[in-house]
C-alpha cells in the first residue's frame, strides 16, 4: 500500500502558538483515514498545508508525493475537497455552479453529477445563498465527487448537518470509497466509527497515534477490577493503564494496550489477587474522550 | 486559453448589471461630449452638470467593476472554494485583464474616438494620443484599483485602500506646495510646466508596483508580502515631491524638451533704477513680503519667457535665514522685458527689531517662447486647425437684444494642453482692436499654468477635447479672428542675489513702500 498523503517534521506556526509541531502523518492508498482530536489540535490546519491554502513554518506536506506548495491544476483535478466553512459563489445557482466547474475538469462524470444532484435532491434551480448549510455541503459534495476524484479531503464535514442530511453526505462519500483514498476529519466520532479505515488522533498539533481501525479498537479495553480486600498498592500502574480510578476495592482505568495476557499479568503484579476483572471494548468516542482528558492530565 | 476565456463568461454573466451601468456611463459621457462638440456656443455658455457628473461617474464605475471582478476570486483568505480547484493562475489573471479591457478600456477608447470625431479631429491623425491616452487613464484609473482589489476581499476595504493613500498623498503634496495648490489646483502642479515629470514618476512607480503585486498575488497568494508591495508603492508616491526636487524636475522636462535656441547670453539683472525693491508687512508685522524688479536681459530676438517656478532665501548679517514660503510673480513683459519677484518669509519681527539688512538669493525658472505663428480664422462655424493648439473657431454669438455684438473664440486641443503659449485677437478690417492672451477673461490665474512641456502625446484627462475659449463684445463688426502662437524654445534656470538693506530703510525713505498689509 503506498502513501497518498504524507507529512513530515511539519509544523505550522501562529505567531506564538504552535498549531502543528513536526507532524508525521501518512495515508495509506484506498485507506478512509479518520483524522481526529479536539478543537485547536490542528486538523484544519494540517488540511489546509496538505491543500496548499495555508503555508508551513516547517517540514513539508506530500500529496501523490508530490510537495503539496507545488500542488499544479492538474493535481486539483484528481483532489475533492470539502470543508464545512468554505466560500461557495453565492450567485450561482447549483446547475450553473456544476456547469461552471464542468470544464475545469477533464474527468468530470455528467452522469455521474446527475445522479449526485438527485440523489442528494438538490433543487437544480435556486442559488447557493439561498441554500440551507445542509444543502451547501451536499451541493459542495457533489461538485467534488462528479470527477471521481481518486482522493477525497473532507473538513469537518458533519458539523452542522441534521442526521438525515448526515446520513445522506456519509452515503455519497461511501459509494466513493472502493476507489478513492478518503482523510476526513471531524468531531463526530460515531460516524467516523462507522466507516474510517484508519485513525490519526491529532492533540496539540502533535500525532499521539496513528493506526488502523480495528488494531485501535483491539488495543483499547476499559477494565473494572473488583479486589478482594482493601489493597493499598505499591507497585508503579503501567504507564498505558489511562483514566485511573479506585474506592477502596474497585479500580477502573483504560488500557490503551490491551493485551489479555500481558494485562493479566500486570494487574496481578499490582493488586495481587482479584475477585473480579471486567473487560469492555470501547466504541471510539470512549477512547476520544480517555485520551482528551489523559492528555489534559498530563499538560 | 480556453480557462480564461471560461472564467471570463462567468465574470460576464455574474456582473452583466455593472458592465450595463459602466457601458451606459460611458455612453452617457460621449453623448454629452458629442453634444458639446456639436453645439460649442452652448457648451461655452453652460457648462453642465450632466458632464461634470459622467466625469465623475465614469472612474467610480470603472473601480466598481474592476473590485467586483477581481473579488469574485478573491485572492486573500483561506476559504474561497475556488482555490482548491483546478484553476491555473494564469487564466484567472488572464480572464480578470480581459474582463477590464473588454469593459473598461475598449468603451472608453470607442467614447474617446467618437468624442473625436465629433468634434472634427482626424482619428487616424490623433492615433498616438488616442493610444497615450488609453496607456494613462489604464495607469491611473484602472491599475492601482487592480492592484489594491488584489490584495483585498471586499468593497469597503478596497474603499480605503484607495481613499486613505489618497489623502495622504494630498496632504503631503500641500505642504510642499501649499500656495500653488491654493492658487492653481493639484491638476496644475502635475500638468504645467514640468509638473508631467512627477506625474510620470507616479505613472512608473504604478506601472512597476502592480504587475509586481498581481503577479505575485496570483502567483502566490502572498497577501502579506503584496500589501507591503502596495504599501511601498503608496509611499512612493506620496512621496514623490521629496523624491524629486523642482530643480530636478525642472533639468529633466529642459533636456526632454529639446532646447532650440542658445540661451547662455540670459541674463537677470537687478532693475532699480526703474523700479525700487520694497518691503511690505503682514501677521501683525511677522511675515515681509517683499518685490524684487529685475530686467531680462539676451534673450533672442522676438522671444519672450514665462516664470515657472521661483525658490528664494533671505539672510541677515548673523547667518539667519528664512526660506520664502509663499511667491508671487510679475511674467516679463514690454520691450524691456522687465519682470517682478513678490517671495514672502517668516522674518518681519526679527527684521524691525534688529534694523539689519537683509539679502535675497534665489533661482528663478522659466521658459521662453518664440517663433510666432499666426493662424486668421474667419467669422463662420467651422473649425481651422492651429498648429500647437488643436481646431479652432471664431464666431458672432447673439444675445438677447444686445446692441453691442458679442464674438467667441473656442479652441480644443486633443488629448493635451497647448504645448506652447497663445494669444488672440478679433480683426477689424486689417486693424487689431483687442488683443489678450486665452484663456481670457474668466479664468486668468491659470492663463500660463495649463502649459505642459510634457513630450509624450497625451495628458491624463478623461474627456479626449480640451475646450477653452474666449469672448469679446463690440458695438462694432468684427471681420475675423487671429489666433497667435509661440513655440517654447528652451528652459532656462537664473540664480539672483540681491542686496534689500535694512527694512526700516524702506519706511524712512518712502512711507508708502512700508505700510501694514491689507
Amino acid at each position: 500500500m503506498t502513501d497518498i498523503l504524507r507529512t513530515i517534521d511539519l509544523s505550522k506556526r501562529f505567531r506564538n502558538t504552535m498549531a502543528l509541531d513536526h507532524l508525521n502523518m501518512t495515508v495509506p492508498e484506498h485507506s478512509v483515514y479518520g483524522l481526529v482530536g479536539p478543537n485547536g489540535a490542528g486538523k484544519t490546519t494540517t488540511i489546509k498545508i496538505l491543500m496548499n491554502i495555508l503555508q508551513a513554518s516547517d517540514g513539508t506536506a506530500e500529496i501523490f508525493g508530490r510537495d503539496s506548495r507545488k500542488l499544479s491544476p492538474h493535481d486539483f483535478t484528481q483532489i475533492g475537497y470539502v470543508s464545512e466553512n468554505q466560500e461557495m459563489p453565492e450567485w450561482m445557482t447549483v446547475e450553473y455552479f456544476m456547469n461552471y466547474l464542468k470544464p475545469f475538469y477533464p474527468n468530470w462524470d455528467s452522469a455521474r453529477a446527475a445522479e449526485l444532484l438527485h440523489q442528494f435532491d438538490l433543487p437544480l434551480d435556486r442559488k447557493i445563498r439561498n441554500l440551507s448549510h445542509g444543502m451547501r455541503m451536499k451541493a459542495a459534495l457533489a461538485s467534488s465527487l462528479a470527477y471521481r476524484p481518486p482522493l477525497i479531503i473532507l473538513d469537518e464535514p458533519f458539523t452542522g448537518l441534521d442526521a438525515l442530511v448526515r446520513d445522506e453526505f456519509i452515503a455519497g462519500v461511501l459509494e466513493c470509497a472502493e476507489d478513492a483514498t478518503i482523510l476526513i476529519s471531524s468531531h463526530d466520532l460515531a460516524e467516523i466509527e462507522t466507516f474510517a479505515s484508519h485513525i490519526g488522533y491529532l492533540d496539540n498539533g502533535r500525532l499521539q497515534f496513528s493506526e488502523e481501525m480495528t488494531s485501535l479498537t483491539e488495543r483499547f479495553r476499559e477494565i473494572e477490577i473488583t479486589l478482594a480486600n482493601p489493597v493499598e498498592t505499591s507497585a508503579a500502574w503501567p504507564a498505558a493503564w489511562l483514566n485511573r480510578e479506585q474506592s477502596t476495592t474497585v479500580v477502573r482505568f483504560v488500557d490503551s494496550h490491551f493485551d489479555q495476557t500481558r494485562t493479566m499479568a500486570e494487574v496481578q503484579g499490582v493488586f495481587g489477587a482479584v475477585q473480579q476483572i471486567n473487560v469492555s471494548a470501547m466504541p471510539l468516542r470512549a477512547i476520544f474522550v480517555t485520551l482528551a482528558k489523559a492528555g489534559r492530565k498530563a499538560a | 486559453m480556453g480557462q480564461a476565456i471560461h472564467i471570463f463568461k462567468k465574470d460576464v454573466r455574474h456582473l452583466r448589471f455593472e458592465i450595463a451601468i459602466a457601458i451606459t456611463v460611458a455612453a452617457l459621457f460621449a453623448f454629452i461630449e458629442t453634444k458639446h462638440a456639436l453645439w460649442p456656443v452652448d457648451a461655452v455658455y453652460s457648462d453642465t452638470p450632466a458632464s461634470y457628473l459622467a466625469l465623475l461617474l465614469l472612474p467610480v464605475v470603472w473601480w466598481m467593476l474592476i473590485g467586483r471582478a477581481i473579488h469574485d476570486e478573491a485572492l486573500p483568505g483561506d476559504r474561497q472554494f475556488w482555490i482548491t480547484r483546478p484553476y491555473s493562475w494564469r487564466s484567472l489573471l488572464s480572464a480578470k485583464l480581459l474582463f477590464i479591457l473588454a469593459f473598461v478600456n475598449l468603451p472608453m477608447l470607442i467614447a474617446q474616438m467618437v468624442v473625436l470625431h465629433a468634434y472634427g479631429f482626424s482619428i487616424g491623425a490623433e492615433l498616438p494620443g488616442l493610444l497615450w491616452s488609453q496607456v494613462l487613464l489604464t495607469i491611473v484609473f484602472v491599475l492601482p484599483v487592480l492592484a489594491i482589489s488584489a490584495v483585498t476581499t471586499g468593497f469597503a476595504q478596497l474603499i480605503a485602500g484607495i481613499v486613505t493613500p489618497c489623502v495622504i498623498a494630498l496632504a503631503l503634496a500641500s505642504l510642499k506646495f501649499k500656495y500653488q495648490l491654493f492658487l492653481f489646483g493639484i491638476t496644475s502642479v502635475f500638468v504645467s510646466g514640468p509638473g508631467w515629470v512627477w506625474s510620470y514618476l507616479i505613472f512608473l512607480i504604478i506601472a512597476v508596483a502592480t504587475p509586481a503585486i498581481l503577479l505575485w498575488q496570483y502567483r502566490w497568494r502572498g497577501t502579506t508580502v503584496a500589501r507591503c508591495f502596495a504599501g511601498t508603492a503608496w509611499i512612493l508616491v506620496a512621496m514623490v515631491f521629496y523624491l524629486i526636487s523642482w530643480n530636478t524636475a525642472f533639468k529633466i522636462s529642459s533636456v526632454l524638451s529639446r532646447q532650440q535656441v542658445d540661451l547662455s547670453a540670459t541674463r537677470l539683472i537687478s532693475d532699480s533704477s526703474i523700479r525700487r525693491p520694497y518691503m511690505s508687512f503682514r501677521q501683525g508685522g511677522a511675515d515681509v513680503r517683499v518685490q524684487v524688479p529685475f530686467q531680462l536681459t539676451g534673450l533672442p530676438s522676438g522671444a519672450t519667457a514665462r516664470i515657472e517656478y521661483l525658490s528664494a532665501s533671505f539672510q541677515a548679517p548673523d547667518g539667519t535665514t528664512w526660506n520664502a514660503d509663499e511667491f508671487s510673480w510679475e511674467n516679463p513683459d514690454g520691450p524691456g522685458q522687465q519682470l517682478a519677484l513678490m517671495p514672502s518669509f517668516h522674518g518681519g519681527i526679527y527684521l524691525t527689531r534688529n534694523d539689519v539688512p537683509v539679502k535675497v538669493h534665489g533661482t528663478l525658472y522659466l521658459a521662453v517662447f518664440g517663433n510666432p505663428r499666426t493662424t486668421q480664422l474667419p467669422m463662420g462655424d467651422h473649425f481651422v486647425p492651429v498648429a500647437q493648439v488643436g481646431l479652432c473657431s471664431a464666431r458672432e454669438n447673439y444675445i438677447g437684444s444686445s446692441i453691442r455684438r458679442n464674438y467667441l473664440l473656442i479652441c480644443n486641443s486633443a488629448f493635451r494642453s497647448p504645448t506652447g503659449l497663445v494669444s488672440y485677437l478679433f480683426g477689424w478690417s486689417d486693424q487689431d482692436i483687442s488683443h489678450q492672451e486665452i484663456p481670457g477673461n474668466f479664468r486668468p490665474f491659470i492663463e500660463e499654468g495649463q502649459l505642459s512641456f510634457s513630450p509624450f502625446p497625451a495628458d491624463v484627462r478623461i474627456s479626449p477635447v480640451s475646450q477653452e475659449y474666449t469672448a469679446f463684445s463690440d458695438s462694432m463688426t468684427r471681420a475675423f479672428g487671429d489666433i497667435q502662437t509661440f513655440e517654447p524654445l528652451g528652459h532656462i534656470r537664473l540664480d539672483f542675489d540681491v542686496d534689500l538693506g535694512k527694512a526700516t530703510m524702506y519706511g524712512s525713505n518712502n512711507n508708502e513702500k512700508i505700510r501694514p498689509w491689507n
